[in-house]
């Protein structure tokens, strides 16, 4: 490791604040066009996201999910697969936990039944995504075909039960019929930290999750391989690596970290499958990891930034009374900034390696023609 | 009582399918060039919605009140300069393909959502493209429906297939467009401008993205709602893929997830059972879904012809 | 004093010797804080029991005795306790503050019955069984009264000269508010009191400040105003009244009166006795059942207020229009967090445009305010919203969605001052031990069927299409009922039924929509936001359209035959004063078509007669009960 800390050190930390920032002042000529003061408006973000105790444990809560997402996301595309499904593969995660707590809920001691939930949940999850591993690796369909269909799909199935053969007792007894599930047994809720804030030990299992993977991905054989995959499938077959064997484990193992962080959600936060269940997480969690620079460890950082980002965002809105388009459009803007400062970072990476001469990528590309890592 | 035959509903089915098919051809065309040129544009959601909101606030009374020609220009030229944004972020500054997409989502589904509740502050309605019967040929039993009473924009959007087959294998410009996304570095050496090509792909794609989202809101249904695509420019995306970046085949894909969905709507109607009892709506609903894969993998298609360079990046010197 | 209390014995002994051998006649006996002739609060109850003796058959058959003037309540208390010993059937105690007195000897007395006014305690609570108690909702024919004011003001300034801001006259005075500002947002109000119930001159100098203000309408309350109508006199100014008729000596400046009609309450209180019953209802005259009625003097009424106001009186009877008793003090501050936007033409906006209708009447952002958070389809995100409300004081915090139950049971504990309000529910979570959530649902199976009626009467091809979101839900509710309607009408018709998948895709649903006009539909329905595709379709088609939730005919009246509204301003309102009043939850409310929460607005479409009337032959008959709308299908 080299501990010195040079220029181009500084602008690669520096260039995804930057953008940041310069994502913030194009926004506030959207809240100038709204008539709204920006830097009140960004200080009542920042203090939302920050400014105390409650804030803080409610970005926590909110990043929460994204990080599991994000952590099996990295896998995927470490892997060289392009994991779009991770939102179907949450929601069926979460019903099958749901399902498992409510019907098994009574015959199972606690100690047991939180843990068995959340790996229904994981297997549900990687089921969900074996699906598009096993298209890919069998018959080479295109995965970010198969997994927005399988997206679709998972939404329907989702409507599906909650109206029909897992809708809630009491809405058929009340006649109002919404569609939701049950309520989980109090034994399957994962335990809150900080109540009243709703932040719970999902936290922790996601912290987890991130240092689990990065071990799986740079400590052990199974991970090399996968990393060998991802880097360049021509050399691994020639290396004698299945290939098709480890695209599907990376959308299998992608899918079962989705579906924990909809077992997760739903035995943390709602306790019932509702319509509208943690809808648009999926695609905030390609984020987190693409934002992670694809490392499960440099996931938790961006988890935390984006859940800071919309609860501070969500917080702004209610104070400021701008319509909430303003903050999708604020996060658009986020994205695209944050996401295009890479080029400095990349061009400065790539500097300092010529100097150092180390072999030390920051950005993996999604199938890279780079040379392959030696370490993170 | 008015029911229909099975060849009546076969043939409305097919017309409805066709006109719904109209956005996810103009979308994935657009997506194809793009793709061929070696880059992966997910921000196709966000810039059909766009196109799909300035075009009707132009027509529409609360807006211009313009002709539909003026509305589609207007989609056109806000899908051109969405798409010439995702080219700055994805080729000079070669963000990563995935995530800036993405980010041009959110854009567009904001930005559309706020411009709809800031200028039009509720549900706006136009008169849009109407249909056009073709003199003739929309006599024709059957056929003259399906094909021949589409509005101007759906023709448009099929003429577009062989002429885009054309454009890419026929013309010096298919040609560079083609070798910028199989090896960039070839074509750089061959002294075509690698990042000029796919600038002027994701400026034509992000154009006909916008002209997609103006088919659905200035022609198939005058009306616009937030977020009123609902995902189907990760379909569009998706169908390029099914159809293997070819246009004939991505035209099949439409068509094939159009008929499917529009059938199962029939299925409903005519409330469908399979041994005696009722499906449920849900189930039915995925239907489309589950066909579009399952074509895929029963089709046994050949060697689908990937850009090699799709989603990378060109630095000059580099590779 | 004492003098006063001897001859009424004497009377009273009197009388009771003139009956002892005639057939015993019912005796009742009033003890009222002012005069019977103060034209107001108690000569409205005089009033009525000579009325109600002379329909009994006059003297004979029921004696009156009172006594006026009794501001002072111990001394009343002594009044009523003399008439109860003297054996009177009834004994009247007409005032509020006469209150703590009765109870005491009412137990005294098992055998005679109590009335008591303004109250609606019958002391149950307390094991009474003999006290009746009677109120009005001044507030009613207050807001109507504002509503004609708001409109014939020509300056925009109306006055109101109120005696103290309590009981009665507040009630008035707050309905009388509401309706100024739901028919004139502008106008200006100014409002002052006297501090008594029977100081005229103050009541004629209050009305003179008003009048040099700029007021040309006023009104006001207690038997103190005839002062201030004859200072509106004098200005050329018109009144409003309250109470009692008061056009008999200002007939030139007095447009309306509120009159409290008690006769019917006294009817029902002595056959109640005279049938063993002597206590234990709580009366309360409302426009709906007759007890507020509007006497008029001969000022000229242009005929749009007078529609105005007709269609007010049959709004606030239906149910449609709440006029609020009990006002917020200062700022009342309601958010509301929804899963869609607040322009959704759909569930969303039924609730949003309840607010701010309420608003409106209640005076604008000065004296409401609302905030909103919408599209939390995250309900994580929803959650955080909620708490974030709570947080920030607001008095009543709206949970428009079914999913965000489980966070707000969570959370409401936490903020027992605040007020929750969550639907569609009906569970306020009182058995976990909250009571500070209020629940809300619609009955739309019921708006369903009458749409389905009109439906089946107006397809011309027999075939009805009906673009469902979801199977489930609000939505389901509606299209089964509406399915029922049809087959009530037109068996004959084929129903035409598919769902999107989702409750915003709009394109999705215009394509379901025109599948079943290819199929032959030429009458459609739908529900959720995703619908505005689905209309557009019919209306290219020339067909019709049928909606919920919210008024759909904006933009495409001329196919849009009728909406079925959820009207949640009733609940809206009733919450408030609720929470005024000091409870911030437990109620469950239900929106259907007999308590007004659901309502119909209209297009452009010519309905043909015969449908119509069909239509109102079912309102009728679900209102009463003859029709039932199953929530679900026979298989």
């Amino acid at each position: 490791m080299n501990l010195r800390i040079s220029r181009s050190d500084f602008i690669i930390a520096l260039a995804p604040l930057i953008a940041f920032l310069l994502a913030l002042v194009a926004g506030g000529g959207i809240l100038l066009v709204l008539g709204k003061n920006p830097i009140e408006a960004y200080g009542v973000m920042l203090d939302g996201a920050f400014g105390n105790e409650a804030s803080l444990f409610r970005t926590l809560t909110r990043a929460t999910p994204l990080l599991i997402i994000a952590v099996g996301i990295c896998i995927a595309f470490r892997a060289g697969v392009i994991n779009i499904g991770a939102e179907g593969q949450l929601f069926v995660g979460a019903i099958s936990a749901a399902g498992f707590s409510i019907y098994a809920g009574a015959q199972l001691p606690p100690i047991l039944l939180v843990p068995l939930t959340l790996l229904v949940g994981m297997i549900a999850g990687a089921l969900w995504g074996a699906v598009p591993g096993f298209l890919k690796a069998r018959f080479d369909v295109n995965e970010i075909l198969s997994t927005v269909m399988m997206n679709e799909i998972a939404v329907q199935l989702l409507l599906f039960l909650l109206s029909g053969p897992m809708i809630d007792p009491e809405q058929l007894a009340q006649g109002t019929r919404v569609p939701q599930s049950a309520q989980l047994p109090e034994a399957s809720w994962l335990a809150r930290l900080a109540p009243p804030s709703q932040l719970h030990t999902g936290l922790f299992i996601g912290l987890a999750a991130a240092v689990v993977v990065y071990l799986l991905l740079w400590r052990t054989t199974t991970g090399f391989r996968i990393r060998a995959v991802g880097q360049n499938r021509d050399a691994s077959r020639y290396a004698g690596i299945s290939v098709p064997r480890y695209l599907m484990l990376g959308l299998v193992l992608s899918g079962a970290l989705a579906g924990l962080a909809g077992a997760v959600e739903v035995t943390g936060i709602t306790h019932r499958v509702v319509e509208g269940f943690a809808v648009g997480y999926g695609f905030s969690g390609i984020v987190v990891a693409l934002f992670g620079r694809l490392h499960p460890l440099g996931a938790v950082p961006s988890a935390f930034l984006f859940g800071a980002l919309l609860v501070g965002a969500d917080k702004m809105q209610r104070t400021m009374q701008v319509p909430s388009a303003t903050i999708t459009v604020l996060q658009g803007l986020v994205v695209i900034f944050v996401v295009s400062s890479d080029f400095w970072v990349r061009r400065y990476t790539a500097r300092r390696q010529a100097r150092v001469a180390t072999n030390m990528p920051i950005t993996p590309e999604v199938t890279p023609a780079t040379p392959s890592e030696v370490s993170a | 009582m008015n029911n229909l035959n099975i060849v009546q509903i076969g043939a409305e089915a097919l017309a409805l399918a066709v006109l719904f098919a109209t956005p996810f051809l103009f979308a994935a065309l657009g997506e194809v060039f793009v793709q061929r040129s070696g880059v992966l544009n997910l921000g196709v959601e966000g810039m059909m919605l766009m196109g799909a909101f300035t075009s009707i606030y132009v027509v529409s009374s609360k807006g211009l009140g313009a002709d539909p020609v003026i509305g589609l220009l207007v989609a056109m030229v806000v899908g051109a300069l969405l798409g010439l944004a995702m080219a700055v972020v994805s080729v000079t500054l070669q963000a990563e393909q995935g995530i800036s997409g993405i980010g041009f989502t959110l854009f567009g589904l904001g930005l559309s959502t706020l411009l709809f509740k800031l200028l039009a502050g509720g549900v706006i309605t136009a008169r849009g493209f109407q249909s056009l019967y073709i003199p003739g040929l929309s006599d024709i039993p059957y056929i003259g429906k399906i094909l021949f009473q589409q509005n101007v924009l759906t023709y448009l959007a099929f003429a577009l297939v062989p002429i885009s087959v054309w454009v890419l294998n026929k013309t010096t410009w298919g040609l560079q467009i083609r070798a910028v996304g199989q090896n960039p570095a070839a074509a750089d050496a061959m002294g075509v401008n690698v990042a000029r090509v796919r600038y002027l792909t994701l400026i034509f794609g992000g154009m006909m993205a916008g002209v997609a989202g103006a088919s659905l809101s200035i022609a198939a249904l005058p009306v616009f709602q937030e977020n009123m695509t609902e995902g189907r420019g990760f379909i569009a995306v998706a169908l390029v893929y099914f159809g293997g970046w070819s246009p004939w085949k991505v035209m099949g894909g439409a068509l094939l997830f159009s008929i499917a969905n529009n059938l199962q709507y029939w299925a409903q109607n005519y409330n469908l059972q399979i041994a005696g009892s009722p499906i449920a709506p849900n189930l039915l609903l995925m239907v489309p879904y589950v066909l579009t894969i399952l074509v895929l993998v029963f089709a046994r298609q050949r060697r689908r012809q990937e850009p090699a360079a799709l989603t990378k990046p060109f630095t000059r010197g580099e590779n | 004093m004492k003098k006063r209390a001897l001859i009424t014995i004497l009377i009273a002994l009197f009388a009771l010797a003139v009956v002892v051998n005639a057939q015993a006649p019912f005796r009742v006996a009033i003890v009222a804080p002012s005069s019977v002739t103060d034209l107001a609060w108690t000569q409205a109850m005089y009033d009525a029991l000579g009325q109600v003796q002379e329909s009994m058959g006059g003297e004979g058959a029921m004696e009156i005795a009172y006594t006026e003037g009794m501001f002072d309540v111990t001394a009343a208390a002594q009044a009523l306790r003399d008439y109860a010993e003297d054996g009177y059937n009834l004994v009247i105690a007409h005032g509020t503050q006469y209150g703590t007195s009765l109870f005491e000897l009412a137990p005294d007395y098992p055998d005679t019955s109590f009335a008591w006014g303004t109250a609606s305690d019958t002391g149950a609570g307390q094991g009474l069984t003999n006290v009746f108690a009677y109120e009005a909702s001044a507030e009613e024919g207050g807001y109507i009264n504002g509503v004609m004011a708001g409109l014939m003001t020509e300056s925009g300034v109306v006055g109101i000269v109120g005696p103290v801001p309590a009981g009665d006259a507040l009630l008035y005075i707050n309905g009388f508010q509401q309706g100024v500002h739901a028919s004139n947002p502008g106008a200006q109000i100014l409002l002052a009191y006297t501090g008594s119930f029977g100081d005229t001159a103050a009541a004629a100098e209050t009305a003179q400040t008003q009048i040099a203000g700029g007021a040309d309408v006023l009104t006001g309350s207690a038997q103190q105003v005839v002062g201030a109508i004859d200072a509106a006199q004098t200005a050329g100014a018109v009144w409003f009244g309250t109470q009692f008729d008061q056009s008999g000596n200002w007939a030139e400046t007095v447009v309306s009166s509120q009159v409290f009609d008690w006769t019917a309450t006294l009817e029902d209180m002595i056959a109640q006795i005279q049938s063993g019953t002597l206590g234990g209802t709580a009366y309360n005259l409302t426009l709906a059942n007759g007890g507020l009625t509007f006497a008029y003097g001969q000022v000229a009424i242009p005929d749009d207020v007078r529609a105005a106001a007709d269609q007010a009186v049959a709004d606030v009877a239906a149910g449609i229009a709440y006029p609020l008793g009990g006002l917020p003090e200062g700022q009342f501050r309601v958010a509301l967090v929804a899963p869609s936007s607040v322009t959704d033409l759909a569930w969303t906006q039924s609730m949003y445009s309840a607010l701010t209708e309420m608003q409106q009447q209640l005076g604008g952002e000065g004296a409401m305010e609302i905030a909103y958070t919408e599209g939390m389809f995250d309900v994580t995100a929803a959650a955080q919203a909620l708490r974030d409300y709570a947080e920030d004081g607001y008095d009543l915090v709206l949970a428009h969605g079914t999913q965000y139950g489980t966070s707000l049971f969570e959370l409401a504990p936490d903020y027992p001052e605040t007020a929750f309000a969550w639907g569609t529910a009906t569970d306020t979570g009182a058995d976990q031990g909250l009571t500070n959530v209020f629940a809300y649902e619609a009955r739309a199976e019921e708006g369903g069927y009458i749409n389905g009626v009109v439906a089946g009467l107006m397809t011309e091809s027999n075939v009805i299409g009906i673009v469902g979101p979801v199977p489930a839900g609000d939505a389901l509710l509606y299209i089964n009922g509406f399915q029922q309607g049809v087959a009530a009408s037109n068996p004959e018709a084929q129903i035409l039924l598919a769902y999107t998948g989702s409750f915003g895709d709009t394109a999705a649903a215009a394509e379901t929509a025109q599948t079943q006009i290819a199929g032959g539909a030429d009458v459609l329905t739908g529900s959720a936001q995703q619908v505005v595709g689905a209309i557009d379709a019919i209306q290219t088609a020339g067909g019709y359209w049928f909606g919920t939730q919210s008024d759909q005919s904006a933009n495409w009246p001329d196919t849009v035959v009728a909406s079925q509204v959820f009207n949640w301003t009733p609940v809206v309102g009733s919450m408030i004063e609720s929470i005024v009043s000091g409870s911030v939850g437990g109620t469950a409310y239900e929106l259907s078509l007999s308590n007004g929460g659901l309502t119909f607005a209209y297009g452009q479409v010519e309905i043909p007669e015969e449908a119509r009337a069909a239509a109102d032959q079912a309102t009728t008959d679900i209102a009463s009960g003859a029709i039932v709308v199953q929530q679900e299908l026979p298989e």
